[in-house]
């Protein structure tokens, strides 16, 4: 009698742990996430892009996170890239942009497809927090989630603060693209 | 059996707590040593004052520098009747820096002082590291010097190689905070054209620099060169002096405008080292500034359309 009422906590305790394992895979990770920046002025245009962001999405939570190290963001002029770290973003205070939300509708993950969503959460970049939805898409295949987005921060609204002397040439809302893979965490 | 059951419970909450992860903890699985150590702008300049800062140009950029030292301000040959040194031009300079790499320029240079031409190389050896892999900024920089001037007595340029002058300095630098950053440069000047017999042909000397930020793009500049009584006597019938120079330097994007004070008239090391003849105390200071102007070269080079970078 004590064997078996042994044998069904066992059982029940194993089982417990599989649902969690199994709950656990339904983590997707990404490396090499793409962001690109773009400043738009009638004088110049300014382009910088990074590959080494990293993202995060948990499908059971619907929780999805997106990170750039702001120095991994490149510029065609070496110059123009110190100074973007040194006299704006100041990444040395605040070395990443991030952004943090979870996504508005009801996703299937198991369902392969094209889903355009909003993901409603907390952007920050240059150590100041916003509120923000941002609208996305998303692409399901067979472990694989792929993440595409764009949207526009105005400096204004994260402290970032454009000189006078250079306002023509930098623009006050900047352009941002995040394009990445996610992967199945196993 | 009773402990059993307690131990597998205990290992399930464990396992659960494991696994129960949140995006977050995720991301910061994936971060693991991938930061970005190198410590960036150690100076705004490749220039402190006088002396060379431990910064080269970036890759394919061209830095025209323009730099001006006027007359003393005050003692005999300043004050009002000069308009305290501005209707004085003691020495002027216009050079070419050019990055072949991003820690290798080149610099081709002339002066007015001895119509003094010169040619540099500067090799940035080894950079600064924000996690302390790395303590310094370490620069080598080595500058001839040709004086193309008229030999002032028949004896002066007695020999065509008497005109060459070979300058050797190490720049140790490095970034306190984001607002200081503090230097130090032994060096080695070789020269022929000594103005006495008991004035050293080989100068040695260590110089000191600093740079305080006052806003992002407002610094506070200064640097001191100690080359007499080092290896060279303080008795001599001219009296020399070590340079000293303070300045305020303004960047906007791609210009930077230094205005500076120092005791030396001159500007490139090869002359203001042996022969700052000036000294603070007897108004033998003077006014001076740099401007300078980088362009950056070879930019249809760049194929990545997500950096293209465009002026209208």
């Amino acid at each position: 009698m004590i064997w078996a009422k042994n044998s069904i906590k066992i059982l029940f305790c194993t089982s417990f742990m599989l649902i969690q394992l199994s709950a656990s895979a339904q983590s997707y990770v990404g490396r090499n996430v793409k962001a690109a920046i773009f400043s738009s002025t009638p004088i110049e245009d300014i382009r910088a892009v990074s590959v080494n962001g990293t993202a995060a999405i948990i499908s059971k939570t619907k929780e999805v996170v997106v990170q750039i190290p702001i120095k991994s963001l490149t510029f065609d002029r070496k110059l123009m890239q110190e100074h973007f770290n040194e006299n704006y973003m100041e990444s040395d205070k605040y070395p990443q942009a991030k952004f943090k939300g979870t996504i508005d509708q009801d996703i299937d993950f198991s369902k392969a497809g094209e889903y355009n969503v909003t993901v409603t959460g907390t952007l920050s970049i240059h150590g100041v927090d916003k509120v923000r939805t941002i609208p996305g898409k998303l692409t399901i295949g067979d472990g694989v989630l792929q993440i595409f987005t764009e949207f526009k921060v105005a400096c204004v609204d994260h402290k970032i603060k454009i000189p006078k002397l250079v306002i023509t040439k930098i623009a006050e809302v900047i352009s941002v693209k995040v394009d990445g893979k996610l992967n199945l965490l196993k | 059996m009773k402990t059993t059951g307690l131990l597998v419970i205990a290992f399930s909450i464990f396992l659960t707590q494991g696994f129960a992860q949140n995006a977050d903890s995720l991301l910061r699985t994936l971060d693991s040593g991938k930061a970005d150590t190198k410590v960036d702008a150690v100076f705004k300049s490749t220039r402190v004052v006088l002396s060379h800062s431990t910064e080269t140009q970036k890759k394919h950029d061209l830095d025209l520098r323009i730099r001006h030292h006027f007359g003393d301000i005050g003692g005999r040959f300043g004050n009002a009747h000069t308009l305290y040194g501005l209707d004085v031009a003691s020495d002027l300079f216009i050079g070419l820096d050019y990055g072949v790499t991003d820690d290798f320029t080149v610099a081709v240079g002339r002066s007015k002082q001895d119509e003094l031409f010169n040619f540099s190389g500067k090799y940035k050896l080894l950079k600064q590291k924000s996690d302390g892999a790395m303590p310094v900024n370490l620069t080598m920089f080595a500058q001839l010097g040709l004086v193309a001037r008229e030999p002032f007595t028949d004896s002066e340029f007695a020999t065509y190689s008497n005109r060459f002058s070979y300058f050797f300095q190490a720049l140790i630098s490095r970034k306190i905070s984001s607002r200081l950053s503090l230097q130090a440069m032994p060096g080695l000047l070789m020269r022929k054209n000594t103005s006495e017999s008991r004035d050293p042909e080989n100068l040695f000397s260590i110089g000191f620099a600093g740079r305080m930020k006052l806003t992002k793009r407002l610094s506070f500049v200064a640097d001191y060169t100690l080359v007499n009584g080092l290896s060279r006597p303080t008795d001599l019938s001219q009296a020399y002096y070590n340079p000293l120079g303070v300045g305020l330097e303004i960047e906007t994007g791609g210009h930077i405008f230094s205005l500076n004070f120092m005791n030396s008239e001159y500007i490139l090391e090869n002359n203001f080292i042996p022969g700052t003849k000036k000294n603070w105390g007897d108004g033998g200071v003077r006014f001076g500034f740099t401007i300078s102007r980088n362009f950056t070269l070879f930019k249809s080079k760049n194929k990545d359309p997500d950096k293209a970078s465009k002026i209208y």
